[in-house]
Protein backbone atom coordinates (compact mmCIF):
# COMPACT_ATOMS: atom_id res chain seq x y z
CA UNK A 1 0.00 0.00 0.00
CA UNK A 2 1.89 3.16 -0.93
CA UNK A 3 -0.88 5.44 1.29
CA UNK A 4 -2.64 4.89 4.56
CA UNK A 5 -4.66 7.64 6.27
CA UNK A 6 -4.89 6.21 9.86
CA UNK A 7 -7.92 7.61 12.21
CA UNK A 8 -6.99 11.16 10.81
CA UNK A 9 -8.51 14.19 12.23
CA UNK A 10 -8.42 17.33 10.49
CA UNK A 11 -10.92 20.78 9.97
CA UNK A 12 -10.54 24.28 10.21
CA UNK A 13 -11.08 26.68 13.12
CA UNK A 14 -13.18 24.71 15.84
CA UNK A 15 -14.84 22.14 13.46
CA UNK A 16 -13.80 19.00 12.43
CA UNK A 17 -14.09 17.67 8.89
CA UNK A 18 -12.29 14.54 9.10
CA UNK A 19 -13.58 12.63 11.87
CA UNK A 20 -11.37 9.62 12.06
CA UNK A 21 -10.55 9.25 8.22
CA UNK A 22 -9.41 5.60 7.40
CA UNK A 23 -8.44 5.02 3.54
CA UNK A 24 -5.88 3.05 1.44
CA UNK A 25 -4.82 3.82 -1.24
CA UNK A 26 -2.72 1.02 -3.64
CA UNK A 27 0.55 1.89 -5.78
CA UNK A 28 -0.11 2.67 -9.56
CA UNK A 29 -3.62 2.57 -9.32
CA UNK A 30 -6.44 5.70 -9.35
CA UNK A 31 -8.21 5.74 -6.68
CA UNK A 32 -11.04 7.97 -6.40
CA UNK A 33 -12.62 9.72 -3.46
CA UNK A 34 -16.49 10.58 -3.92
CA UNK A 35 -19.15 12.10 -1.33
CA UNK A 36 -21.48 14.59 -0.82
CA UNK A 37 -20.37 18.47 -0.02
CA UNK A 38 -18.62 18.73 3.06
CA UNK A 39 -17.62 15.02 3.48
CA UNK A 40 -14.67 15.97 3.42
CA UNK A 41 -12.51 15.07 0.01
CA UNK A 42 -11.08 18.28 -0.66
CA UNK A 43 -9.55 18.41 3.65
CA UNK A 44 -8.30 14.88 2.91
CA UNK A 45 -6.37 16.18 -0.02
CA UNK A 46 -5.33 19.49 2.26
CA UNK A 47 -4.49 17.29 5.09
CA UNK A 48 -2.00 14.62 2.92
CA UNK A 49 -0.70 17.51 1.02
CA UNK A 50 0.54 19.41 3.82
CA UNK A 51 -1.75 22.51 3.49
CA UNK A 52 -3.94 21.24 6.53
CA UNK A 53 -2.54 19.81 9.81
CA UNK A 54 -4.30 16.86 11.38
CA UNK A 55 -5.15 17.24 14.90
CA UNK A 56 -4.87 13.63 15.05
CA UNK A 57 -4.07 10.24 13.39
CA UNK A 58 -1.40 9.14 10.82
CA UNK A 59 -0.84 9.46 7.55
CA UNK A 60 1.50 6.47 6.30
CA UNK A 61 3.46 7.51 2.75
CA UNK A 62 5.56 4.31 2.23
CA UNK A 63 5.56 3.14 5.51
CA UNK A 64 6.61 6.57 7.21
CA UNK A 65 4.45 8.94 8.96
CA UNK A 66 3.89 12.34 6.92
CA UNK A 67 1.22 13.70 9.17
CA UNK A 68 2.07 17.27 9.49
CA UNK A 69 5.15 17.79 7.33
CA UNK A 70 4.97 20.79 5.17
CA UNK A 71 4.01 21.51 1.79
CA UNK A 72 7.71 21.47 0.80
CA UNK A 73 8.38 18.30 2.78
CA UNK A 74 5.78 16.48 1.03
CA UNK A 75 6.59 17.38 -2.34
CA UNK A 76 9.84 16.52 -1.71
CA UNK A 77 8.52 12.96 -0.46
CA UNK A 78 7.21 12.66 -3.83
CA UNK A 79 3.25 13.87 -3.49
CA UNK A 80 2.33 16.83 -5.86
CA UNK A 81 -1.09 18.38 -4.86
CA UNK A 82 -3.45 19.72 -7.96
CA UNK A 83 -6.12 21.90 -6.02
CA UNK A 84 -9.23 22.76 -7.10
CA UNK A 85 -9.28 26.19 -8.13
CA UNK A 86 -7.05 27.46 -10.83
CA UNK A 87 -3.19 27.00 -9.77
CA UNK A 88 -1.50 28.77 -12.47
CA UNK A 89 0.05 32.09 -12.12
CA UNK A 90 -1.60 34.32 -14.51
CA UNK A 91 1.01 36.92 -15.18
CA UNK A 92 3.68 34.01 -15.57
CA UNK A 93 3.72 32.40 -19.52
CA UNK A 94 3.01 28.93 -19.46
CA UNK A 95 6.69 27.79 -19.89
CA UNK A 96 7.46 30.04 -16.83
CA UNK A 97 4.57 28.03 -15.25
CA UNK A 98 5.87 24.39 -16.00
CA UNK A 99 9.47 25.70 -14.91
CA UNK A 100 8.15 26.63 -11.36
CA UNK A 101 6.51 22.72 -11.35
CA UNK A 102 10.63 21.78 -11.38
CA UNK A 103 11.19 24.54 -8.54
CA UNK A 104 13.09 22.46 -5.36
CA UNK A 105 15.20 21.23 -7.91
CA UNK A 106 18.51 22.38 -8.16
CA UNK A 107 20.18 20.97 -11.32
CA UNK A 108 18.51 24.38 -13.99
CA UNK A 109 19.48 22.11 -16.98
CA UNK A 110 17.81 18.97 -15.65
CA UNK A 111 14.47 21.27 -14.95
CA UNK A 112 14.81 22.86 -18.56
CA UNK A 113 14.75 18.97 -20.36
CA UNK A 114 12.22 17.76 -17.86
CA UNK A 115 10.06 20.49 -19.40
CA UNK A 116 11.31 19.86 -22.93
CA UNK A 117 9.91 16.49 -22.79
CA UNK A 118 6.94 17.33 -21.05
CA UNK A 119 5.94 20.00 -23.93
CA UNK A 120 6.09 17.20 -26.19
CA UNK A 121 3.91 15.37 -24.35
CA UNK A 122 1.29 18.02 -23.87
CA UNK A 123 1.33 20.16 -26.92
CA UNK A 124 -0.54 23.28 -25.35
CA UNK A 125 2.79 23.71 -23.68
CA UNK A 126 4.91 23.59 -26.74
CA UNK A 127 1.59 25.84 -28.35
CA UNK A 128 1.47 28.23 -25.53
CA UNK A 129 4.56 28.65 -24.54
CA UNK A 130 5.11 32.12 -24.52
CA UNK A 131 1.38 33.53 -23.41
CA UNK A 132 0.79 34.37 -20.35
CA UNK A 133 -1.18 31.03 -18.48
CA UNK A 134 -3.85 33.48 -17.92
CA UNK A 135 -5.56 33.65 -20.96
CA UNK A 136 -5.76 29.96 -21.97
CA UNK A 137 -8.68 28.61 -21.25
CA UNK A 138 -10.02 26.90 -18.74
CA UNK A 139 -8.89 23.44 -19.66
CA UNK A 140 -5.86 24.13 -21.11
CA UNK A 141 -5.04 26.01 -17.37
CA UNK A 142 -5.52 22.20 -16.21
CA UNK A 143 -3.87 20.33 -18.92
CA UNK A 144 -0.45 22.51 -18.20
CA UNK A 145 -1.26 22.24 -14.47
CA UNK A 146 -1.31 18.48 -14.84
CA UNK A 147 1.95 18.59 -17.11
CA UNK A 148 3.51 21.25 -14.10
CA UNK A 149 2.65 18.70 -11.86
CA UNK A 150 4.93 15.32 -13.46
CA UNK A 151 7.89 17.72 -13.60
CA UNK A 152 8.73 16.00 -10.29
CA UNK A 153 7.64 12.53 -11.51
CA UNK A 154 5.87 12.48 -8.36
CA UNK A 155 5.28 8.74 -6.94
CA UNK A 156 1.21 10.17 -5.94
CA UNK A 157 -0.61 12.77 -7.94
CA UNK A 158 -3.60 14.42 -5.93
CA UNK A 159 -6.20 15.77 -8.36
CA UNK A 160 -9.33 17.56 -6.73
CA UNK A 161 -11.64 18.19 -8.93
CA UNK A 162 -10.02 18.52 -11.76
CA UNK A 163 -13.06 18.71 -13.94
CA UNK A 164 -14.79 21.12 -11.93
CA UNK A 165 -16.17 24.28 -14.15
CA UNK A 166 -15.04 22.66 -17.52
CA UNK A 167 -17.16 22.06 -20.40
CA UNK A 168 -18.26 18.27 -21.37
CA UNK A 169 -15.74 17.89 -24.47
CA UNK A 170 -13.05 19.00 -21.50
CA UNK A 171 -13.90 16.89 -19.18
CA UNK A 172 -13.35 14.13 -21.31
CA UNK A 173 -9.95 15.33 -22.03
CA UNK A 174 -9.07 15.29 -18.38
CA UNK A 175 -10.28 11.95 -17.90
CA UNK A 176 -8.56 10.77 -20.58
CA UNK A 177 -5.42 12.39 -19.13
CA UNK A 178 -5.73 10.41 -16.02
CA UNK A 179 -5.74 7.14 -18.13
CA UNK A 180 -2.97 8.11 -19.66
CA UNK A 181 -0.89 8.80 -16.25
CA UNK A 182 -2.61 5.93 -15.08
CA UNK A 183 -1.41 3.73 -17.93
CA UNK A 184 2.04 5.37 -17.35
CA UNK A 185 2.37 3.37 -13.95
CA UNK A 186 1.33 6.52 -11.75
CA UNK A 187 -0.65 6.53 -8.54
CA UNK A 188 -3.46 8.87 -8.93
CA UNK A 189 -5.67 9.76 -5.59
CA UNK A 190 -8.59 11.71 -7.35
CA UNK A 191 -11.64 13.44 -5.78
CA UNK A 192 -14.76 14.47 -8.35
CA UNK A 193 -17.63 15.52 -7.47
CA UNK A 194 -18.88 13.84 -10.75
CA UNK A 195 -19.30 10.29 -8.97
CA UNK A 196 -20.27 8.24 -12.29
CA UNK A 197 -17.66 9.68 -14.37
CA UNK A 198 -14.90 9.30 -11.41
CA UNK A 199 -15.51 5.65 -10.70
CA UNK A 200 -15.48 4.89 -14.13
CA UNK A 201 -11.75 6.44 -14.76
CA UNK A 202 -10.49 4.76 -11.39
CA UNK A 203 -9.43 1.10 -9.96
CA UNK A 204 -10.74 1.52 -6.34
CA UNK A 205 -13.04 4.48 -5.20
CA UNK A 206 -14.33 5.33 -1.56
CA UNK A 207 -17.52 7.02 -0.78
CA UNK A 208 -17.10 9.54 2.14
CA UNK A 209 -19.65 10.77 4.52
CA UNK A 210 -19.52 12.82 7.24
CA UNK A 211 -15.55 12.82 7.59
CA UNK A 212 -15.06 9.25 7.09
CA UNK A 213 -15.42 6.75 4.40
CA UNK A 214 -18.73 5.33 4.24
CA UNK A 215 -18.33 2.89 1.67
CA UNK A 216 -15.12 1.56 -0.67
CA UNK A 217 -13.83 -0.82 -3.21
CA UNK A 218 -13.29 -1.20 -6.77
CA UNK A 219 -14.93 1.93 -8.71
CA UNK A 220 -17.07 -0.44 -10.92
CA UNK A 221 -18.64 -2.43 -7.94
CA UNK A 222 -19.02 1.12 -6.12
CA UNK A 223 -21.16 1.95 -9.32
CA UNK A 224 -23.80 -0.93 -8.98
CA UNK A 225 -23.87 -0.38 -4.82
CA UNK A 226 -27.41 1.21 -4.05
CA UNK A 227 -25.49 2.64 -1.08
CA UNK A 228 -23.68 5.19 -3.53
CA UNK A 229 -26.92 6.43 -4.48
CA UNK A 230 -28.76 6.85 -0.67
CA UNK A 231 -25.42 8.31 0.59
CA UNK A 232 -25.90 11.12 -2.42
CA UNK A 233 -29.73 11.44 -2.96
CA UNK A 234 -31.30 9.72 0.17
CA UNK A 235 -32.29 6.66 -1.64
CA UNK A 236 -32.60 7.76 -4.93
CA UNK A 237 -30.30 4.63 -6.52
CA UNK A 238 -27.07 4.16 -7.68
CA UNK A 239 -27.99 5.19 -11.86
CA UNK A 240 -29.71 8.41 -10.53
CA UNK A 241 -28.91 11.74 -11.99
CA UNK A 242 -28.87 15.23 -11.18
CA UNK A 243 -27.64 17.35 -8.53
CA UNK A 244 -26.63 15.72 -6.18
CA UNK A 245 -22.91 14.97 -7.56
CA UNK A 246 -23.90 11.47 -9.61
CA UNK A 247 -23.97 13.23 -13.49
CA UNK A 248 -23.14 11.32 -16.26
CA UNK A 249 -19.75 11.57 -17.55
CA UNK A 250 -18.42 13.35 -19.96
CA UNK B 1 8.84 76.02 -23.38
CA UNK B 2 12.28 76.22 -22.72
CA UNK B 3 11.16 76.47 -18.80
CA UNK B 4 8.88 73.95 -19.24
CA UNK B 5 11.59 71.09 -20.74
CA UNK B 6 13.64 72.56 -18.31
CA UNK B 7 11.32 71.58 -15.55
CA UNK B 8 10.22 68.40 -17.46
CA UNK B 9 13.90 67.25 -17.09
CA UNK B 10 13.76 67.75 -13.02
CA UNK B 11 10.33 66.13 -12.36
CA UNK B 12 12.10 62.94 -13.98
CA UNK B 13 15.17 63.17 -11.95
CA UNK B 14 13.24 63.79 -8.97
CA UNK B 15 10.89 61.57 -9.86
CA UNK B 16 13.45 58.42 -10.29
CA UNK B 17 14.12 59.01 -6.34
CA UNK B 18 10.37 58.87 -5.54
CA UNK B 19 10.10 55.84 -7.95
CA UNK B 20 13.18 53.56 -6.10
CA UNK B 21 11.58 54.35 -2.74
CA UNK B 22 7.59 53.62 -3.68
CA UNK B 23 9.16 50.22 -5.70
CA UNK B 24 10.09 49.18 -2.69
CA UNK B 25 7.30 49.69 -1.06
CA UNK B 26 4.89 47.83 -3.34
CA UNK B 27 6.82 45.09 -3.58
CA UNK B 28 6.19 44.21 0.17
CA UNK B 29 2.60 44.77 -0.23
CA UNK B 30 2.69 42.66 -3.42
CA UNK B 31 4.19 39.77 -2.07
CA UNK B 32 2.53 39.77 2.18
CA UNK B 33 -0.17 42.31 1.57
CA UNK B 34 1.64 44.80 4.55
CA UNK B 35 1.92 48.34 3.86
CA UNK B 36 4.61 49.24 4.87
CA UNK B 37 4.02 52.41 6.36
CA UNK B 38 7.92 52.60 8.10
CA UNK B 39 9.35 53.10 4.37
CA UNK B 40 9.85 56.87 4.56
CA UNK B 41 11.38 56.18 8.49
CA UNK B 42 14.08 53.96 6.69
CA UNK B 43 14.69 56.23 3.98
CA UNK B 44 14.97 58.90 6.33
CA UNK B 45 17.29 56.52 8.79
CA UNK B 46 19.22 55.50 5.36
CA UNK B 47 19.96 59.29 5.18
CA UNK B 48 20.83 59.49 8.73
CA UNK B 49 23.84 56.94 8.56
CA UNK B 50 24.34 57.99 4.84
CA UNK B 51 25.51 61.81 6.74
CA UNK B 52 27.15 60.27 9.01
CA UNK B 53 29.46 57.66 7.28
CA UNK B 54 30.25 61.38 4.88
CA UNK B 55 30.63 63.28 7.95
CA UNK B 56 32.66 61.21 10.00
CA UNK B 57 34.61 59.28 7.43
CA UNK B 58 34.27 61.21 4.56
CA UNK B 59 32.40 58.50 2.82
CA UNK B 60 30.86 59.49 -0.49
CA UNK B 61 26.67 59.72 -0.17
CA UNK B 62 26.32 57.22 -3.29
CA UNK B 63 29.00 54.69 -2.25
CA UNK B 64 27.83 54.79 1.52
CA UNK B 65 24.91 52.77 -0.15
CA UNK B 66 27.55 49.43 0.32
CA UNK B 67 27.21 49.42 3.18
CA UNK B 68 23.67 51.00 4.56
CA UNK B 69 21.84 48.74 2.45
CA UNK B 70 22.47 45.55 3.91
CA UNK B 71 22.28 47.25 7.57
CA UNK B 72 18.89 48.21 6.10
CA UNK B 73 18.07 44.63 4.99
CA UNK B 74 19.27 43.29 7.71
CA UNK B 75 16.98 45.37 9.77
CA UNK B 76 14.13 44.64 7.37
CA UNK B 77 14.42 40.69 7.64
CA UNK B 78 14.76 40.80 11.55
CA UNK B 79 11.43 42.89 11.94
CA UNK B 80 9.75 40.47 9.29
CA UNK B 81 10.63 37.62 11.17
CA UNK B 82 10.10 39.13 14.55
CA UNK B 83 6.80 40.89 14.03
CA UNK B 84 4.92 40.56 11.10
CA UNK B 85 5.52 36.71 10.17
CA UNK B 86 3.44 35.36 12.70
CA UNK B 87 0.46 37.62 11.98
CA UNK B 88 -2.68 35.56 10.61
CA UNK B 89 -2.54 36.36 6.95
CA UNK B 90 -6.63 37.36 7.33
CA UNK B 91 -5.02 40.29 10.07
CA UNK B 92 -2.31 40.77 8.14
CA UNK B 93 -2.82 44.03 6.16
CA UNK B 94 -4.27 45.84 9.16
CA UNK B 95 -2.01 44.54 12.15
CA UNK B 96 1.06 45.42 9.79
CA UNK B 97 0.36 49.17 9.54
CA UNK B 98 0.25 49.46 13.19
CA UNK B 99 3.65 47.19 13.96
CA UNK B 100 5.16 49.34 11.07
CA UNK B 101 3.69 52.54 12.03
CA UNK B 102 5.36 51.30 15.39
CA UNK B 103 8.61 50.91 13.83
CA UNK B 104 8.34 54.35 11.98
CA UNK B 105 7.54 55.96 15.28
CA UNK B 106 10.37 54.03 17.17
CA UNK B 107 13.02 54.98 14.15
CA UNK B 108 11.96 58.38 15.04
CA UNK B 109 12.35 58.42 18.58
CA UNK B 110 16.18 57.15 18.01
CA UNK B 111 17.08 59.15 15.77
CA UNK B 112 15.34 62.25 17.35
CA UNK B 113 17.16 61.39 20.60
CA UNK B 114 20.62 61.01 18.48
CA UNK B 115 20.63 64.12 16.55
CA UNK B 116 18.03 66.25 17.74
CA UNK B 117 15.20 67.93 15.33
CA UNK B 118 18.54 69.92 13.90
CA UNK B 119 18.05 69.73 9.76
CA UNK B 120 20.92 67.71 8.18
CA UNK B 121 21.91 67.83 4.62
CA UNK B 122 24.51 65.81 3.54
CA UNK B 123 26.84 69.05 1.43
CA UNK B 124 29.46 67.04 -0.79
CA UNK B 125 31.87 69.20 -3.31
CA UNK B 126 29.79 68.57 -6.09
CA UNK B 127 26.53 69.03 -4.54
CA UNK B 128 26.06 72.36 -6.68
CA UNK B 129 27.67 71.36 -9.97
CA UNK B 130 25.42 71.46 -12.72
CA UNK B 131 25.81 70.40 -16.76
CA UNK B 132 24.72 72.30 -19.47
CA UNK B 133 23.03 69.66 -22.09
CA UNK B 134 21.62 71.40 -25.21
CA UNK B 135 21.06 74.85 -22.96
CA UNK B 136 19.62 73.04 -20.42
CA UNK B 137 20.63 72.61 -17.19
CA UNK B 138 21.05 69.33 -15.43
CA UNK B 139 22.23 68.98 -11.72
CA UNK B 140 25.36 66.66 -11.01
CA UNK B 141 23.88 65.23 -7.82
CA UNK B 142 20.35 64.67 -9.39
CA UNK B 143 21.67 62.85 -12.44
CA UNK B 144 23.98 60.98 -10.05
CA UNK B 145 21.04 59.89 -8.05
CA UNK B 146 18.44 59.35 -10.97
CA UNK B 147 21.50 56.97 -12.36
CA UNK B 148 21.62 55.62 -8.82
CA UNK B 149 18.32 54.96 -9.27
CA UNK B 150 17.82 53.57 -12.16
CA UNK B 151 20.81 51.17 -11.70
CA UNK B 152 18.78 49.75 -8.57
CA UNK B 153 15.49 49.86 -10.32
CA UNK B 154 17.84 47.33 -12.81
CA UNK B 155 18.96 45.55 -10.58
CA UNK B 156 15.17 44.46 -9.10
CA UNK B 157 13.69 44.07 -12.23
CA UNK B 158 16.89 41.61 -13.08
CA UNK B 159 16.48 39.86 -9.68
CA UNK B 160 12.27 39.51 -9.92
CA UNK B 161 12.63 38.42 -13.71
CA UNK B 162 15.58 36.78 -14.45
CA UNK B 163 16.28 34.08 -11.08
CA UNK B 164 14.64 31.58 -9.19
CA UNK B 165 14.32 33.20 -6.20
CA UNK B 166 12.35 36.46 -8.65
CA UNK B 167 10.09 33.97 -9.85
CA UNK B 168 9.22 32.42 -6.67
CA UNK B 169 8.66 36.09 -5.29
CA UNK B 170 6.23 36.17 -8.40
CA UNK B 171 4.65 33.04 -7.98
CA UNK B 172 4.19 34.26 -4.26
CA UNK B 173 2.74 37.16 -4.96
CA UNK B 174 0.15 35.84 -7.83
CA UNK B 175 -0.91 32.22 -6.08
CA UNK B 176 0.85 32.05 -2.60
CA UNK B 177 -1.18 28.42 -2.06
CA UNK B 178 -0.12 27.01 -5.31
CA UNK B 179 3.42 28.40 -4.47
CA UNK B 180 3.10 26.38 -1.31
CA UNK B 181 1.84 23.16 -2.97
CA UNK B 182 5.39 23.94 -5.71
CA UNK B 183 7.82 23.83 -2.56
CA UNK B 184 8.29 27.16 -2.44
CA UNK B 185 9.80 28.71 0.96
CA UNK B 186 6.69 31.25 1.59
CA UNK B 187 8.35 32.54 5.04
CA UNK B 188 11.81 33.01 3.11
CA UNK B 189 10.49 34.40 0.16
CA UNK B 190 8.75 36.86 2.47
CA UNK B 191 11.25 37.77 5.10
CA UNK B 192 13.60 38.04 1.74
CA UNK B 193 11.29 40.27 -0.25
CA UNK B 194 10.51 42.43 2.95
CA UNK B 195 14.50 42.78 3.33
CA UNK B 196 14.86 43.67 -0.23
CA UNK B 197 11.71 46.05 -0.34
CA UNK B 198 13.26 47.84 2.59
CA UNK B 199 16.95 48.15 0.76
CA UNK B 200 15.49 50.26 -1.60
CA UNK B 201 14.78 52.88 1.13
CA UNK B 202 18.01 52.31 1.91
CA UNK B 203 19.61 53.59 -1.54
CA UNK B 204 17.04 56.24 -1.92
CA UNK B 205 17.74 57.36 1.26
CA UNK B 206 21.23 57.73 0.95
CA UNK B 207 20.20 59.90 -1.99
CA UNK B 208 17.60 61.88 -0.15
CA UNK B 209 20.06 63.17 2.27
CA UNK B 210 21.95 64.72 -0.97
CA UNK B 211 18.78 66.59 -2.17
CA UNK B 212 17.14 67.40 0.59
CA UNK B 213 17.52 68.76 4.53
CA UNK B 214 15.98 66.27 6.29
CA UNK B 215 15.19 65.53 10.06
CA UNK B 216 13.71 62.84 12.29
CA UNK B 217 10.12 64.08 11.37
CA UNK B 218 10.92 64.41 7.59
CA UNK B 219 9.31 60.79 6.99
CA UNK B 220 5.59 62.07 7.64
CA UNK B 221 5.45 63.87 4.16
CA UNK B 222 7.69 61.13 2.47
CA UNK B 223 5.43 58.07 3.52
CA UNK B 224 2.04 59.85 2.77
CA UNK B 225 3.70 60.93 -0.85
CA UNK B 226 5.09 57.11 -1.53
CA UNK B 227 1.44 55.67 -0.43
CA UNK B 228 -0.05 58.14 -2.95
CA UNK B 229 2.70 57.15 -5.61
CA UNK B 230 1.95 53.28 -4.98
CA UNK B 231 -1.87 53.21 -4.87
CA UNK B 232 -1.43 55.47 -8.64
CA UNK B 233 0.37 52.78 -9.71
CA UNK B 234 -1.51 50.25 -9.16
CA UNK B 235 -1.20 47.95 -5.64
CA UNK B 236 1.73 45.54 -5.72
CA UNK B 237 3.31 47.13 -9.21
CA UNK B 238 6.44 48.12 -9.74
CA UNK B 239 6.05 49.13 -12.94
CA UNK B 240 3.21 51.27 -12.04
CA UNK B 241 5.07 52.61 -9.45
CA UNK B 242 7.77 53.51 -11.39
CA UNK B 243 5.51 55.37 -13.75
CA UNK B 244 3.44 57.01 -10.96
CA UNK B 245 6.68 58.70 -9.33
CA UNK B 246 7.81 60.30 -12.45
CA UNK B 247 4.50 61.41 -13.32
CA UNK B 248 4.17 63.15 -9.82
CA UNK B 249 7.92 64.55 -10.20
CA UNK B 250 7.09 66.17 -13.78
CA UNK B 251 3.19 67.35 -12.51
CA UNK B 252 4.69 69.34 -9.36
CA UNK B 253 8.02 70.27 -11.54
CA UNK B 254 5.76 71.82 -14.23
CA UNK B 255 2.77 73.25 -12.27
CA UNK B 256 5.50 75.28 -9.59
CA UNK B 257 7.29 77.01 -12.73
CA UNK B 258 4.19 77.37 -14.90
CA UNK B 259 1.87 78.05 -12.05
CA UNK B 260 2.89 78.51 -8.55
CA UNK B 261 5.27 76.57 -6.72
CA UNK B 262 2.54 76.58 -3.44
CA UNK B 263 0.42 74.58 -5.79
CA UNK B 264 2.96 71.97 -7.01
CA UNK B 265 2.81 69.67 -4.41
CA UNK B 266 -1.60 70.03 -4.60
CA UNK B 267 -1.12 69.53 -8.49
CA UNK B 268 -0.12 66.26 -8.00
CA UNK B 269 -2.36 64.94 -5.68
CA UNK B 270 -5.82 66.64 -7.71
CA UNK B 271 -4.43 64.48 -10.46
CA UNK B 272 -3.78 61.07 -8.32
CA UNK B 273 -7.85 61.66 -7.40
CA UNK B 274 -8.71 62.32 -10.98
CA UNK B 275 -6.85 58.95 -12.47
CA UNK B 276 -8.52 57.32 -9.91
CA UNK B 277 -12.00 58.02 -10.50
CA UNK B 278 -11.42 56.95 -13.83
CA UNK B 279 -9.49 53.63 -12.88
CA UNK B 280 -9.74 52.96 -9.40
CA UNK B 281 -6.67 50.17 -9.45
CA UNK B 282 -4.00 52.56 -10.82
CA UNK B 283 -2.25 52.61 -13.70
CA UNK B 284 -0.53 49.07 -13.56
CA UNK B 285 -3.06 47.52 -10.80
CA UNK B 286 -5.59 44.59 -11.77
CA UNK B 287 -7.65 43.84 -9.46
CA UNK B 288 -5.65 40.80 -8.33
CA UNK B 289 -2.01 41.09 -7.66
CA UNK B 290 0.79 41.55 -10.37
CA UNK B 291 4.09 42.52 -9.99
Amino acid sequence: MLLRFDSVVAGYGRGDILRGLDLDVPEQAVTCLVGPNGAGKSTALKTLSGLLKPRAGRILFEGDDIAGLSPARVLARGIVHVPQERSLFPLMTVWDNVLMGGHSMRDRGAVRRRAEALAERFPIVRERRNDRAGELSGGQQKVVEIARALMLRPKLILFDEPTMGLEPKTRHLIFETVARLHADGHTVLLVEQNARAGLAAADHGAVLDGGRVAIAGRGADLLADPRLGELYLGGSGPTANGSGGMNSPA
Amino acid sequence: MHLVVQACILGVLTGGVYALMASGLTLVFGVMRVINVAQGALVILSAYLSWALFTHFQVDPFLSVLIVAPLIFALGVGVQLVFIRSLRSEQAEELSLLITWALALGIEGVLGAVYETTYRATNTSYANSAWTIFGYQVSVVRAYAFGLCVAVLVLLYLLLARTRFGRSVRATVQNPSSALLLGVNADRVRALAFGIGVSTAAAAGAVYGVLYPFNPGSHYDLISRLLSIVVLGGLGSVAGAVAAALMMGVVEAVVAVEISPVWSSFSYFVVLVAILLLRPQGFFGARERTL
